[in-house]
């Protein structure tokens, strides 16, 4: 893979997301053999679309969790700033300003959950576990609990449209994440963020801004929500208080799978995204076998547990290689 | 020798302790000087005083004839100090570049705009650094955790050097070091005093004290009892100052 594609850090760990793509491959030909539905174009094209608003948000997680922090609030931030946006927009806000307002919306709270955790120095699972609590509570306390639908369809578009038979999520996921490799891998925010992930002390005494970095990083996070809701709210056309429910576990999953370090300091965004497409391409299958949606949670957990247990095996080997 | 740094009359007290007491000293340019002293003689706060990361209770620094406070680690390097603790403070899952220019990292600008880091000149410039010190790593790619004590110590001075430091202290340089590792840091060490910088050492190491400095400053109970010229003293006239004081 070229230098532009794939960057510094993503190319130290590139074996793993080798290792990752070889397996996707696989299981989609087993998956084929077994179910001669799944290799359709249409269908394979149905996976990415869906895995689209999952790899936006596991993009942007992939910095959180290479930061040494984690947010449990995405999925309940994707359902607020959704339901404030669409009523707005459905009670006559221009839809570009709706869109603005949304993105607004996002890396405002993110930062927000950025200066909890870095001046307040509230621990980052339990600083978005209470944000994911209240702001989950607001949203059902905005809608009433009712679903809106009926988006302009300039804005339907982004979620339904196409460009040359591909759908307009998949691009868009795509063009975000090579976004996100980029960030990742060959920018100073990258570079801080992993930083701060491997030795938060080491970094602040370089003279990296530590807690404005951190900021930075959940303020992201909560862009990448933005437009993952966007996408998402403009695919089904409705969203409702509900939206987004245990999302946090799916994204979470994908940047572990995709083999980010859950200590911090290390990940690559390529792998965050085979991540992405492997769940979604497994929900896919299960569907497709007809699967009840319950064992399909089930079977989620299990990948999770997996992905957690071999992500600790390869961290405490390196670990152990750690020089004083 | 000029001076390069001189404190006088340096006291700190942790409640009714007092740790340093009324220590007057100069360090020179280009010397490498050494801080000896049994555990709690006080070298160590004597050494925060200097790298900024706690103020004195009284007594003046001077550098270069200017009367300074320094009231922060980012303050001591801006005089031109920096600290070599012994955890290094590299990060381990960045590599050699990385490490070496995190906090000032090169950029240029893609498509005449976006900034972007530039690995490529960062890589350069660590070679030349490297090579200008005489320090030979096989892949500058590597996480450094991947990389020996020895080869981290050099990472670690390279960053310093690259802040074009003008004094650096050293805590136990060579500790947890095998011969051949102790010996290339012990080149480096002298590399720095041929570059006329500064170099101050805590060790316990007086094998390595009395081949390395040029001078040695005993210190005992918080005080600084003699300062000797190495090549005019032996291991056992330190060894009967750290254990017996000047009695």
């Amino acid at each position: 893979m070229s230098d532009s594609l794939i960057g510094n850090a993503d190319k130290k760990w590139l074996f793993q997301g080798l290792g990752l793509t070889i397996v996707v491959i696989i299981l989609a030909i087993l998956f084929s053999l077994i179910n001669p539905k799944f290799a359709t174009i249409t269908n394979l094209l149905n996976v990415l679309t869906q895995a689209s608003y999952y790899i936006i948000l596991a993009v942007g997680m992939t910095f959180v969790i290479a930061a040494a922090g984690i947010d449990l609030s995405v999925g309940s931030l994707l359902a607020l700033i959704t339901v404030v946006t669409f009523e707005l927009i459905k009670n006559g806000l221009d839809p570009i300003l709706g869109v603005l307002l949304m993105f607004l919306m996002g890396g405002t709270l993110g930062a927000f959950t950025g200066y909890l955790i870095s001046y307040i120095n509230i621990p980052p699972f339990i600083a978005t576990l209470g944000i994911m609590v209240s702001l989950r509570g607001l949203a059902l306390v905005h809608s009433a609990g009712k679903m809106h639908y009926g988006l302009p369809e300039s804005l339907t578009w982004i979620g339904q449209g196409d460009i040359i038979g591909i759908p307009v999520p998949v691009l868009i996921s795509l063009i975000f994440a090579l976004f996100g490799a980029w960030l990742f891998n060959k920018t100073k925010f990258g570079l801080h963020a992993r930083s701060i992930g491997g030795n938060r002390e080491a970094a602040r005494l370089a003279g990296v801004n530590v807690k404005l970095v951190e900021i930075l990083v959940y303020s992201f996070m909560g862009l990448s929500v933005a437009l993952g809701g966007l996408i998402m709210i403009t695919r089904i056309d409705s969203t409702q208080a509900t939206i987004g429910t245990s999302m946090e576990i799916h994204v979470i999953a994908a940047v572990i799978i995709g083999g980010t370090s859950l200590f911090g300091g290390k990940g690559t965004v390529y792998g965050t995204l085979m991540g992405a497409i492997l769940l979604s391409m497994m929900t896919n299958a299960l569907v497709i076998a007809g699967v009840d949606y319950f064992w399909q949670l089930f079977i989620m957990g299990i990948i999770v547990l997996i992905a957690v247990t071999i992500n600790n095996i390869r961290d405490k080997r390196f670990l152990f290689n750690s020089k004083p | 020798m000029q001076s390069f740094i001189k404190v006088e009359n340096l006291t700190k007290s942790y409640g009714g302790l007092k740790a340093i007491e009324e220590i007057t000293l100069e360090i020179r340019k280009g010397e490498i000087l050494s801080l000896v002293g049994d555990n709690g003689a006080g070298k160590s706060t004597f050494v925060k005083t200097l790298a900024g990361a706690q103020l004195p209770d009284s007594g003046h620094i001077e550098i270069d004839g200017e009367d300074v406070r320094l009231d922060s680690p980012k303050k001591a390097g801006f005089y031109g100090i920096g600290c070599l603790h012994q955890g290094l403070g590299l990060i381990d899952t960045l590599n050699v570049p990385e490490n070496v220019f995190l906090g000032r990292e090169l950029q240029k600008k893609v498509l005449g705009i976006f900034p972007q880091l530039d690995y490529q000149r960062m890589r350069t410039e660590t070679r030349d650094l490297l090579n200008q010190f005489s320090i030979k790593l096989p892949k500058l790619n590597d996480a450094v955790v991947n990389l020996s004590g020895g080869q981290r110590q050099t990472i670690a001075i390279s960053r310093l050097l690259l802040q074009k430091v003008k004094l650096v202290i050293m805590d136990e340089p060579m500790a947890a070091l095998g011969v051949e590792e102790g010996s290339k840091v012990f080149n480096l060490i002298e590399k720095m005093r041929s570059e006329n910088v500064s170099v101050l050492i805590i060790s316990h190491n007086l094998e390595h004290v009395l081949k390395l400095s040029d001078r040695i400053a005993v210190m005992k109970n918080g005080k600084l009892i003699k300062v000797l010229e190495a090549q005019n003293t032996s291991r056992e006239e330190v060894v009967k100052l750290i254990t017996f004081g000047l009695s």
